[in-house]
């Protein structure tokens, strides 16, 4: 395999980095060079062919105007990235935008890719006893650019003693263009501290997005999540929990609905490295024609974590013959203590339920549609955002529910 | 308004129907009777065009049209209603969604526009308030955790939302209290209107105490054997249907 037009680029960045940073990113663009992109023959890549990426040449890419009226959400502050690079006049928060060192060690040779071109992202860090006063939103937007592109940024959140914070993430794309993303995430919650994350995905055709993002949740620490997917050429999402410390907790819901053409993938691994820790993850995914979803779930319960209570579903739905999904959770269980519990299903759309809408005199394509929006509401429904979860509803095409006008 | 011609219809292979003739004029009330088997949930079912029953002959016109080619959600359109014997719970999809889908999919048929959202609720709750149904249970998936007695006063609120020409009632009757029983009741004689016809399928007799029927026929084995007026029914009460199956 030939990563050589990575090498080509780096050099030509490398000019504009301070002395003190070309060291350390020329050593992680050397890893990068001899692992270069996952293959299949990892257990972990099975599903998702990054072969073809060491091929291809990308440019770092450039901010151009991309329209985001229709991400903008009432009050919430916004850091605004178009291309990787800040967006000022659309961010409120620009202040919290930095180059980040993380501290978590890189897996793969997209981690020493990501590293070895890394600009600047969120940099979060809370004190004790600190709240955010409104949310926040990190929109990581792409527009096309001339040549195929490439951006790569890191993120940090650290959460300080029981501090609290609402974040959002949100991928998304403006139409056209081919282009490389990798964003990382190194997210730590000190004791007793709680992080509301949502991430949300809308990115175009044609893009390649390879998410990750690492939590250690110390003493009483929890984290709520809903993850959405939407979009994409190609999406890979690693979330990695680590309940390092008793009495963690974590709260996890996905969401994936992968337009025509796309391939979603979501890797999730929630580690209880200690007593007492509880987490609940829940996974569905509606699946179409043409289109693929992975979901690979591991738990690990590791030796010592007494009293953990874990408890992982996966639910989806293949509506058509040439839809594709992939899911498997992996429980690793070595203490006896503990409560864990797993399942997975795939199905259809409930034939009867369809048949009596459409004796109501609801169109097929209409009935159909309410049905796949049931499916989901489990997971919309976590979302505490009103303005976020009617946004999360257009975004996959869902008609708005008739008792919405109950509440003027 | 509906007129059946020497209908035949199969289930999975299975001959149920077998030349059955119904003539229902706007402002009839029409009782259907008969034993278990013998015919009557499937022709309820053929009506309202389920999908898994075949018609083999036969012609069936509702207002002129041949209801047979129709799809399920056009015939509902053009103003013919099903009540379910058995109705299907729907998590996830609300009472009001699917009134106000099924409403506003039966006025775009009509080439009428969408139901304000108010006029919608208001009209919705005066329907639940005569079916003696809580407004709260509006908001709650359709049949989700209901009794067997409330799902049954739901196909009701359906059909009083809906407002059909036609109702054809699949045994909305058994499994009600004698309570249940007249607020159904009450709910379908409120719809009676000279424009308008049920056609109510039952095993019986005790429904048509509350709901005063115009013609009684007795299907058995696939075709009407009996017709008659009220006093029909009581005669089978009487005498349970062995005596027609027989000749």
């Amino acid at each position: 395999m030939s990563v050589a037009s990575y090498a080509q680029v780096f050099e030509r960045c490398a000019a504009a980095w301070p002395a003190a940073q070309r060291r350390a990113r020329r050593a992680k663009l050397e890893e990068f060079l001899r692992l270069g992109f996952p293959t299949r023959k990892l257990e972990d890549w099975r599903y998702t062919d990054l072969s073809a990426l060491a091929e291809r040449s990308f440019e770092p890419a450039r901010r151009t105007a991309v329209a985001l009226q229709d991400a903008l959400l009432p009050r919430s502050d916004r850091l605004v990235y178009v291309n990787g690079e800040l967006d000022r006049n659309a961010s409120t928060a620009d202040e919290l935008s930095a180059l980040v060192e993380t501290e978590t060690p890189g897996a793969t040779g997209v981690d020493a890719l990501n590293a070895a071109f890394a600009t600047p992202g969120l940099n979060l860090a809370l004190g004790p006893h600190a709240r955010l006063a409104r949310p926040l939103h990190l929109i990581l937007a792409g527009a096309a650019n001339p040549q195929a592109a490439m951006t790569h940024q890191r993120h940090r959140i650290h959460l300080g003693q029981s501090a609290e914070a609402v974040l959002l993430v949100e991928f998304r794309g403006a139409a056209g263009g081919d282009r490389l993303v990798t964003q990382t995430f190194d997210i730590r919650l000190a004791p007793g501290s709680r992080l509301r994350l949502y991430r949300l995905q809308d990115e175009a055709a044609g893009s390649h997005l390879i998410s990750r993002m690492d939590a250690r949740l110390a003493r009483d620490a929890r984290i709520d999540i809903v993850c959405l997917d939407r979009g994409c050429g190609l999406a890979r999402h690693d979330l990695n929990l680590e309940l390092a410390e008793p009495g963690a907790e974590v709260e996890l819901a996905g969401f994936y609905q992968p337009a025509a053409g796309a391939h979603l993938d979501n890797h999730t691994r929630i580690v209880h490295a200690a007593p007492h820790g509880r987490s609940r993850e829940l996974f569905k995914g509606i699946v179409g024609e043409k289109s693929r979803a992975v979901f690979n779930g591991k738990i690990v319960v590791s030796p010592g974590a007494q009293k953990t209570d874990s408890e992982q579903r996966v639910a989806n739905l293949l509506l058509a013959p040439r839809a594709e999904v992939d899911a498997k959770p992996e429980l690793e269980i070595y203490t006896d203590d503990v409560k864990c519990a797993h399942g997975a299903t795939v199905g259809q759309l409930d034939e009867t339920a369809l048949a009596y809408l459409r004796s109501r005199g609801i169109a097929d394509s209409d009935a159909r549609a309410l049905l796949r929006r049931a499916f989901a509401l489990e997971v919309l429904d976590r979302i505490a955002w009103p303005a976020l979860r009617d946004r999360a509803a257009l975004l996959l095409g869902y008609p708005p529910a008739a008792e919405t006008a109950l509440d003027p | 308004m509906l007129e059946i011609r020497n209908l035949h219809a199969t289930v999975a292979g299975k001959d149920i129907l077998k030349g059955l003739d119904l003539t229902v004029r706007a402002g009839e009330v029409h009782a259907i009777m008969g034993p278990n088997g013998s015919g009557k949930s499937t022709l309820a079912h053929v009506l309202a065009g389920r999908e898994g029953y075949e018609v083999t002959q036969g012609t069936v016109r509702f207002e002129g049209k041949n209801l047979l080619e129709l799809p399920p959600e056009a015939r509902a359109c053009e103003g013919l209603f099903l009540g379910f014997q058995y109705p299907v719970e729907i998590p996830g999809v609300s009472n009001l969604t699917l009134l106000k889908a099924a409403l506003n999919a039966q006025r775009k048929h009509r080439g009428a526009p969408e139901i304000d959202a108010t006029d919608f609720l208001v009209w919705v709750r005066e329907c639940a308030r005569v079916m003696g149904i809580d407004p709260k249970m509006l908001s709650r998936g359709v049949n989700e955790g209901f009794s067997g007695g409330e799902k049954k006063r739901n196909e009701i609120l359906q059909m009083l939302v809906l407002q059909p020409r036609l109702a054809i009632l699949d045994e909305t009757d058994s499994g009600l209290d004698i309570d249940a029983l007249k607020v159904v009741a009450e709910g379908i004689n409120r719809l009676r209107a000279p424009q308008r016809a049920f056609v109510l399928v039952t095993h019986y007799q005790r429904l048509l105490d509350y709901v005063q029927p115009d013609f009684v026929h007795v299907l058995a084995g696939g075709r009407i054997v009996k017709s008659g007026g009220p006093e029909l029914a009581r005669e089978l009460e009487e005498k349970g249907y062995g005596w027609l199956e027989a000749a």
